[in-house]
């Protein structure tokens, strides 16, 4: 259950992002004596507080117009990285190696786009490398995930090359689906453990949740992980899923990432309680707010998250707070998006703040390191960039065929051993119970 | 052994159990109720509440349970109270399962089954026939038996089949019909239709309850000198085209009969595969039988109107034959 506390924690009485408030006063009612409250852990070490809304603007020639205004104040002052309670110097570094990764390869990407290269459009995880990285990299080797389309850096901490998602993007022969799908629309059951991800949201939250009762079956307690954005959240399938998870106490470990806008759609229009992670108390499971920009604070709750799941205790709901700084995709300039909303998160660069802590804070970094470190990811880019360009378009002839696996394309079997099973005395009898419509 | 529809599916689906660990089942009431139906009623005694699992109502959460398991190498027998509710995973079932193998080469080797049809007076929400959904996806099997040794030979089949198969029990068949079973294990080949009776005037191609319409109509028909060849397809996908492409040259004439709705049903696409296997073995129209194109109504007088009937068969028959 959600920890419980007698009164609710409202002193702050923002969302994080703005000041409103769901429904949960009544500390003085005279009937409140069976009245329960909760509280969420929030490890953030700021609470941003202001409020997106559609106003009427008018411009130069007086023509109306319905725009996004932000209110609240956009002044405080970036936090520093809170300290992580599990990770050392060596992980903290190779965290912010596959943030640097995410980030040029995405570079690389948009650069690919405009020479031509890629088939579509190109989606991106800027300013969300943090929540990304830090959560995969809480996984272990046998625990399974299934990314969205902006958790591309989860590939690489998982093993994937960048090549890979750049052969999916330019539709390539050597793509993991050979040109099938695009994007991060691959997975990999027998090594890397990820399910694939649809274009449908929340889809993928029921199919971690029976990834981890299939494992459970097979006699291990495993962490699924999978993320789900402030959007995608709104679908029912996120329910079922979650819920599915909860009943079963199953390993289910969801990212929620609240970056604000779905598409062209603040956040103020897909939900009214005060944190996502508010929803977590609605399903009896743990939710915990973290600042989705800090590296540290993303792993410690995944961390938590996947050793609960190891522990057979069922799944939790980890909010990471923080705002996706491009458009949903590159054709999407984000014009809609307030000045002032990405100017306040601009200085809350995750790879920049995870910088500045490992080469000043910290000092784990010299200033050569550093720089060497970059050049060393820019280098790896490049040289997967070649890989992924020089691979072949797919003949068309090779969209056909694999709609089913026939005789000897794959062996099914547990992957963790076969399952033990107990069986009751009773052999089998034809049944005489009454039945619905006969 | 004599096994009602119902029991020949039950015990399929608890031999497959007792044979192979990591198959479970999970759905709706089907722990200690039994299901709606009793289809795995007992099974939560014999196998135990892991491997028998009572879900939340929540038909996307179970199916996409039911694929997650199966990327672990599971084999997941997941029920549908009624098939009318399949539609509430509709999602999950044509674009994550479905499409799982073609697009990045996983195996779902899962099961969905549950009752459907009509003919119980169940309404619209609980007599339909909502195979051609599916039949317009590829990456699933579809599979709707007639026969107590059909029924359990293709539940095993599915069970033991690598892909995503969908099962329609025809609810008006559990208890209405019994038939021989073996003792001894036996599965009957997904995608191969059977001759239920052999003719040499026309054919019907039918399945599920169907079969059953048209037999009976072929005893009618019999006293007035019209001998019917009666295909049943078993599988609505893939279909059989060689099985349809021979009766239709052997006897030259052609009834399709089905449930569900006429306009887009699977008629359509037979009458299409008839063209390109057998259009100059034709010897007068293929005639359609189906229900309306509407929901299917409740009261009983309606929903016999909605349906197709022996007197149906009977009458087209009689007109083709004279053609």
């Amino acid at each position: 259950m959600a920890t419980k506390r007698t009164k609710s924690n409202t002193k702050h009485g923002s969302n994080g992002h703005r000041s409103r408030n769901g429904s949960a006063q009544a500390s003085q009612s005279p009937v409140d004596s069976g009245l329960r409250s909760y509280s969420i852990p929030d490890y953030r070490l700021e609470h941003p507080d202001f409020t997106v809304r559609q106003a009427v603007e008018k411009d130069k020639d007086g023509t109306e117009h319905v725009r996004y205004e932000v209110t609240g104040d956009l002044s405080t002052p970036v936090p520093p990285i809170r300290d992580s309670k599990y990770l050392d110097r060596k992980q903290c570094i190779e965290i912010y190696r596959y943030m640097l990764l995410n980030r040029k390869m995405e570079i690389g990407l948009e650069n690919l786009y405009k020479q031509g290269k890629v088939v579509g459009g190109v989606y991106f995880g800027l300013g969300q490398e943090a929540c990304s990285c830090a959560s995969a990299y809480a996984l272990d080797q046998d625990d399974w995930f299934a990314p969205m389309i902006r958790n591309q850096g989860a590939l690489l901490v998982r093993g994937f090359r960048a090549a890979d998602t750049m052969m999916q993007y330019m539709a390539k022969a050597d793509s993991p689906t050979k040109g099938r799908d695009g994007t991060s629309h691959f997975g990999d059951i027998e090594k890397r453990n990820m399910v694939s991800p649809i274009s449908m949201l929340g889809d993928l939250i029921p199919v971690l949740s029976g990834v981890a009762l299939g494992a459970r079956l097979q006699g291990r307690n495993i962490a699924a992980l999978t993320w789900i954005g402030d959007g995608g959240q709104s679908t029912g399938v996120t329910y079922e899923g979650i819920n599915f998870a909860a009943v079963q106490k199953l390993g289910l470990v969801l990212v929620v990432e609240s970056n604000l806008w779905a598409y062209s759609t603040p956040s103020e229009m897909q939900y009214r309680v005060k944190d996502l992670a508010e929803r977590s108390i609605g399903y009896g499971i743990p939710g915990v707010i973290v600042d989705g920009t800090d590296a540290c604070q993303v792993y410690d709750a995944a961390r938590d998250a996947v050793e609960r799941a190891h522990r057979g205790e069922g799944p939790t709901m980890i909010e990471a707070k923080m705002m996706r700084m491009k458009g949903h995709a590159i054709h999407d300039a984000a014009a809609y998006v307030p000045k002032p909303m990405f100017d306040f998160w601009k200085k809350r660069d995750p790879i920049a703040r995870f910088e500045n802590y490992l080469v000043k804070e910290k000092k784990w970094l010299t200033v050569k390191e550093n720089a060497e470190l970059i050049s060393e990811v820019e280098r790896v880019i490049e040289a997967e960039r070649e890989i992924a360009v020089n691979s072949p378009m797919p003949t068309p002839e090779s969209a056909e065929g694999g709609v089913f696996c026939e005789d000897g394309c794959h062996e099914i079997k547990p992957k963790y051993g076969m399952p033990k099973v107990k069986k009751g005395t009773g052999g089998f009898k034809q049944t005489e119970a009454a039945a619905h419509l006969k | 052994m004599q096994l009602t529809y119902l029991e020949a599916i039950r015990q399929g689906i608890w031999e497959e159990m007792d044979r192979d660990p990591t198959v479970f089942c999970l759905g709706e009431d089907i722990g200690i109720y039994g299901g709606a139906f009793k289809v795995t009623d007992g099974f939560i005694d014999r196998f135990g509440p892991e491997r028998v699992i009572d879900t939340p109502i929540a038909e996307s959460a179970i199916v996409g349970a039911a694929f997650g398991a199966s990327l672990t190498g599971m084999r997941p027998v997941a029920e549908f109270q009624f098939m009318d509710f399949i539609g509430c995973a509709f999602n999950q079932i044509s674009n994550m399962v479905a499409k799982t193998h073609y697009l990045w080469g996983a195996p779902a080797p899962l099961v969905l089954r549950g009752p459907s049809g009509g003919y119980v007076h169940g309404g619209p929400f609980h007599s339909q026939n909502p195979e051609m959904w599916f039949v317009h996806n590829p990456g699933l099997k579809v599979i709707c038996p007639a026969t107590p040794y059909d029924a359990k030979g293709l539940i095993k089949a599915a069970i033991r089949d690598n892909n995503p198969c969908i099962f329609f029990e025809h609810k008006y068949l559990y208890r209405r019909i019994k038939g021989e079973v073996p003792a001894e294990d036996y599965v009957v080949p997904i995608g191969k239709a059977r001759l239920a009776r052999e003719g040499r005037d026309l054919s019907i191609i039918t399945y599920a309850a169907m079969v059953h319409t048209a037999l009976e109509a072929a005893e009618v028909l019999l006293s007035e000198g019209i001998d019917l060849e009666i295909l049943d397809l078993r599988t609505v996908s893939p279909l059989d085209r060689e099985a349809i492409a021979r009766t239709v040259k052997k006897t030259n004439k052609v009834i399709i009969l089905h449930e569900h709705a006429r306009t887009g049903g699977l008629a359509g696409e037979i009458v299409a595969i008839i063209n390109e296997e057998a259009f100059d073995d034709l010897d007068g129209p293929i005639v359609r039988i189906a229900g309306l194109d509407s929901a299917i109504p409740f009261s009983p007088p309606q929903e016999e109107h909605y349906l197709p009937k022996v007197s149906d068969v009977v009458r087209e028959a009689r007109r083709l034959k004279a053609y």
